[in-house]
């Protein structure tokens, strides 16, 4: 199956170790998820800028059981939204500390991004050194 | 400021919609009960209860599934005018989708057709069997509703991440402790057990026995995740001018209702504490003239306990930051000042799917009809607030329900 244009430039930002924010080229406003056409202005005229990579954690869990068909190798693992510096908000793997450990997370904690999430077309993040 | 959108129906007039019927069967794991069958004893309850045959049905809505693809795909909402023999008479038939929320929704389409002269006497079906489903197809199929799977999917997403992330956002924000949130599963398990149509009607449940059970999505634990369930239930709405024509004495009818869709898939809700709720229940109040003062009972949607703290909070029940320590404090209770999902909500009368909130919306009316079991029938109760959400809490949608009399 052929990807969209934009999930393939996303997912190939990830592969190349940067994280990629739509961006409109007419209004100059960042978009996430991506679109077909800008929310703000509607203008298909749509590029990207490459995110700093850094943001605050708004939410996260530790999936334990029940994952979705093809998931099942990867429990336990950590899901968070983070909201980017940028002003966007996606949603992300969280980087565990040591075995299994996510123990230390909380909301709002200063979050980075580390890379692709291994084996999946996903961000995944980390704490931030305070 | 929330617009002031006028219902054009009043209190009485002859085109103003009520709800005159309500049908439902027992929640739970029922695998030998057929997903036709459930539909059909529903509907003929109903119309029983509504004092009519299938012949008076000129509209049909049916609320969707989520058990199966193969069921979702059909044109059940058809089959059932076939089933119920008024293929031929029957005038209209289809399908109204918002995930948890459609009953909410399927309320205002009947409302509006009934009000503009579309419709007379419409009957509105759901139901899901969950409790029988083979438990990887449903949990893959729910990763595909309202889950987008080109951007979240990938994160391996479920329902349960969804809620425990809402739950964790909610903890954080209001100070809530465990034992409050599981005070709320409590709440409901105390309502269950009036209901003998509940998944869990006579198994008590204690806060110590909800923490003491299995982690499975932190801060989640396995009785704070709603049980799946087969269940069905219906309704039947029709106008002021044909309930006097049948003698109807007592109905319910709509004084208002509001909505926001907040989002679709949870990364971009920019507060998972609030979501919704505070402009749907402005629209609500601005629709009505009710403030949330005004109800003598709750039926709002609870998958998760903090999906009905954050809705209590944004509704103006409780308190911003309050509302599982309201709950918890007693409040909703059987007895308690006001109370809150008296049939024992998604998470003790069971979670059937899209069919949740149609049996929270179905308790409500039957309340207001004064035909709930004695045990649990709020004595002389005029006026509910229902609220209902769907896919991952993407809408927040509140029903004004009040008790009218046709015939006076």
């Amino acid at each position: 199956m052929n990807l969209p244009k934009i999930v393939s430039e996303f997912r190939n930002g990830l592969a190349a170790g940067e994280l990629l924010v739509q961006n409109c080229n007419e209004c100059g406003k960042p978009n996430m998820w991506p679109r077909y056409a800008c929310p703000l202005c509607q203008s298909e005229n749509l590029g990207w800028l490459k995110s700093a990579g850094k943001g605050t954690l708004h939410s996260f869990c530790v999936l334990r059981q029940g994952a979705p068909g093809g998931f099942e190798a990867d429990i336990p693992y950590a899901i968070g939204v983070v909201n980017l510096d940028e002003g966007v908000q996606l949603a992300v793997r969280l980087q565990p500390e040591g075995e299994e450990d996510w123990s230390a997370y909380r909301c709002d904690d200063r979050v980075e991004f580390v890379g692709k999430e291994d084996g999946r077309e996903c961000a995944l993040f980390r704490r931030s050194a305070s | 400021m929330a617009e002031n959108w006028t219902l054009h129906t009043s209190p009485g007039a002859a085109n103003d919609p009520v709800f005159v019927g309500v049908g439902e069967i027992r929640t739970g794991r029922f695998p030998e009960r057929g997903f036709i069958e459930a539909l059909t004893r529903v509907a003929i309850l109903a119309l029983k209860d509504a004092g009519m045959v299938p012949r008076d049905i000129d509209t049909i809505l049916l609320i969707p599934n989520l058990h199966s693809a193969a069921d979702q795909a059909d044109l059940v909402f058809s089959r059932m005018v076939e089933e119920l023999g008024i293929h031929g008479s029957c005038k209209s038939s289809y399908m109204v989708h918002s995930g948890g929320s459609t009953s909410d929704n399927a309320v205002r389409a009947a409302h509006g057709l009934i009000a503009a002269g579309h419709a007379q006497n419409v009957l509105v079906l759901q139901c899901e069997r969950w409790g029988s489903a083979d438990l990887n197809e449903m949990i893959t199929m729910l990763s595909k509703n309202g889950i987008p799977g080109e951007w979240e999917l990938p994160t391996g997403i479920q329902f349960n991440a969804i809620g425990a992330m809402i739950t964790r956002r909610y903890m954080h924000a209001s100070g809530s402790t465990p034992e409050e949130m599981a005070a709320i599963c409590v709440t409901l398990r105390n309502w269950a057990n009036l209901n003998e149509n509940a998944m869990f009607y006579e198994k008590p449940l204690t806060v110590e026995r909800v923490l003491s059970s299995q982690m499975v999505a932190d801060p989640l634990h396995a009785f704070e995740c709603p049980p799946m369930a087969d269940g069905a239930c219906a309704f039947v709405m029709t106008s002021t001018e044909n309930a006097k024509k049948r003698g109807i004495g007592s109905a319910v009818r709509l004084a208002g209702s509001g909505g926001c869709v907040s989002h679709y898939c949870l990364s971009q809700e920019p507060d998972q504490a609030v979501l919704g709720w505070p402009l749907a229940a402005e629209r609500a109040w601005n629709q009505s003239g009710w403030g949330p003062q005004d109800a003598d009972l709750l039926e709002i949607y609870d998958s998760y306990a903090a999906v009905t703290a954050i809705a209590l909070e944004g509704i103006g029940i409780a308190p911003k930051g309050e509302g599982a320590r309201w709950i918890a404090a007693g409040n909703g209770d059987p007895g308690g000042k006001l109370p809150l999902n008296t049939n024992g909500g998604l998470l003790s009368a069971g979670h059937t799917g899209v069919g949740g909130g149609t049996a929270l919306l179905v308790e409500g009316i039957r309340q207001l009809l004064h035909r709930a079991p004695s045990k649990r029938q709020i004595e002389g109760c005029q006026r509910a607030i229902i609220g209902g959400t769907g896919g991952s809490y993407m809408d927040a949608q509140i029903l004004l329900l009040e008790r009218t009399k046709p015939g006076a």
